[in-house]
């Protein structure tokens, strides 16, 4: 309909008969009935085909109309809109349609995190209980380039599930390939392979859990982080002791000191682990920390000091 | 059977020698931006046909039987503009009806199948090959249609593929996808003159 306004008024002004378009002969223009009586036939038949089509799109807003539930809509205001995939749908959207239909679903968005949850709660006059810290990944390895020890150059395609496929491109069959299929997971920017090593940046981490998904080695844990920087075992290495320190600096060697000094390490498979269940600090931990003969009990988050290194000497045997 | 040929030859021709995107250069906004994956790109083709069709058939009537008649060809674009919003807005809720999830990854492609100049390219192109029987004009814009379904296809294929491929940092993105649209419009060149 615009369009046939725009065009009418267009014809009566530029039309080939007039002299010159100036504003001053506008209004004298207008009055021109010789230009009246050339343009009435374009402004009639664009009237005409304007109305037909906003007719025949009446029809059809009518006859395909979408229902969409306000609620929806409401919902989908209140998510991220990241369209990350955490919840385990294509979108924001789908996972707003879902989750009016199943409640059930609600607090599966990870970036939005409680927050979230508490407004879409709110939405759906749902009460939310507490479903603790947000989770954030850990890196379950510390080695860099250095630490590794690599058995041979690897030229395939840049990918850690292509190079995870090929037995001993990289002696420790746990630990990080440095590929960055993570990094490619990853929509916010938040990981980066620094020195051969995966790195989450927690600034920019929103916990949509992309990257433990693709990790070809399972290195990436979700963790509820209750504190800013939680503590950890940097090492993914179920191997021997011995195997495990021949061919990393870093690694975890199963020796059991930590779990001697708290309980909340558990050594399993020649691997330590931190039980995040009953996650709390004291001095026990941190004498675990300086204990680790190869230091590889550290701290990720926010602020993570810098982890100690272990000493030459204890690396050096094998 | 003369009739036959005439529309075979003139699907033939626009769709593999006189392909819009191809030799005229129409329509690469959709060829590059939604080339990307195979699945979206064929969905992308099939509303640009349904459009193109719809569109290419009603500015064939509109043009011989009211605005020739009338003595209105200046108006011609205008109308053409009128006719291929209106259709894609029929599309639009057409899909958002029975095809959500296509409709959701379509996002603002799928408006801006308005300005696609492929399909007004067809609309004009259909006057000034001066094709005057219905059917033929419904052949060649269906064919259009096609013919840029095939285009966008064939790119979307290479394009997954070349993910893969060892691609020189200074070309990667943008650079090596307008080479190789470059070098598929050279190989459709070799199509000229099949047909007079």
């Amino acid at each position: 309909m615009t369009f046939t306004i725009y065009y009418l008024l267009f014809t009566i002004y530029y039309f080939p008969g007039l002299q010159s378009p100036s504003y001053l002969n506008f209004q004298l223009s207008i009055v021109n009935s010789q230009l009246w009586s050339d343009a009435w036939p374009a402004g009639l038949t664009m009237l005409g085909l304007g109305s037909g089509f906003a007719l025949v799109l009446l029809i059809a807003s009518i006859k395909l109309k979408v229902e969409v539930d306000p609620k929806v809509e409401q919902i989908h205001e209140a998510l991220p809109n990241l369209d990350c995939g955490a919840c385990g749908f294509a979108g924001c959207g789908q996972y707003a349609k879902a989750v009016l239909e199943n409640p059930e679903l609600l607090g599966k968005c990870a970036p939005g995190g409680p927050q979230t949850s508490a407004k879409i709660a709110d939405i759906l006059n749902l009460q939310v209980s507490d479903s603790g810290p947000q989770k954030r990944p850990i890196v379950h390895c510390r080695a860099h380039t250095d630490d590794k020890t690599i058995y041979a150059g690897y030229e395939g395609i840049e990918s850690c599930t292509a190079a995870n496929a090929l037995a001993n491109v990289q002696a420790c069959a746990f630990g990080c390939l440095g590929y960055g299929d993570c990094t490619r997971a990853c929509k916010f920017d938040a990981l980066h392979i620094i020195d051969g090593l995966a790195t989450v940046d927690y600034e920019k981490c929103t916990g949509c859990t992309a990257c433990s998904k693709a990790c070809p080695r399972n290195l990436i844990e979700m963790v509820p982080f209750s504190h800013e920087n939680m503590m950890t075992v940097a090492c993914s290495s179920k191997e021997s002791g011995k195997s495990t320190r021949a061919i990393c600096k870093v690694g975890c060697i199963g020796c059991g000191l930590c779990a001697k000094q708290s309980e909340q390490f558990v050594i399993e498979n020649n691997l330590a682990r931190v039980d995040y269940e009953k996650y709390q600090l004291t001095e026990k931990e941190e004498t675990a920390m300086t204990k680790c003969p190869t230091k590889v009990i550290i701290y990720r988050g926010k602020s993570a000091p810098e982890p100690l290194q272990p000493k030459q000497k204890t690396t050096a045997s094998a | 059977m003369d009739m036959v040929t005439t529309l075979l030859l003139a699907f033939i021709s626009i769709v593999i020698i006189n392909n819009l995107v191809f030799t005229k250069f129409l329509g690469i906004c959709p060829y590059l931006g939604v080339s990307g994956r195979i699945d979206m790109a064929f969905g992308m083709g099939m509303a640009v046909t349904f459009v193109v069709t719809l569109s290419g058939t009603m500015t064939w009537m509109i043009d011989n039987w009211i605005l020739m008649k009338l003595g209105l060809e200046v108006t011609r674009y205008v109308c053409f503009i009128l006719v291929i919003a209106g259709a894609v807005q029929l599309v639009e809720m057409y899909v958002r009806k029975f095809f959500p999830s296509l409709y959701d990854s379509f996002g603002i492609f799928l408006p801006l199948i308005t300005t696609n100049c492929a399909i007004l390219g067809l609309c004009l192109f259909i006057n000034l090959w001066e094709v005057d029987s219905l059917i033929e004009a419904v052949v060649l814009s269906f064919g259009a249609g096609i013919g840029f379904t095939m285009a966008i296809c064939i790119m979307a294929g290479i394009r997954e593929n070349l993910n893969l491929a060892d691609v020189p940092d200074c070309l990667k993105g943008a650079p090596i996808t307008l080479i190789t649209a470059g070098l598929l419009a050279l190989a459709f060149m070799g199509f000229a003159g099949m047909i007079r």
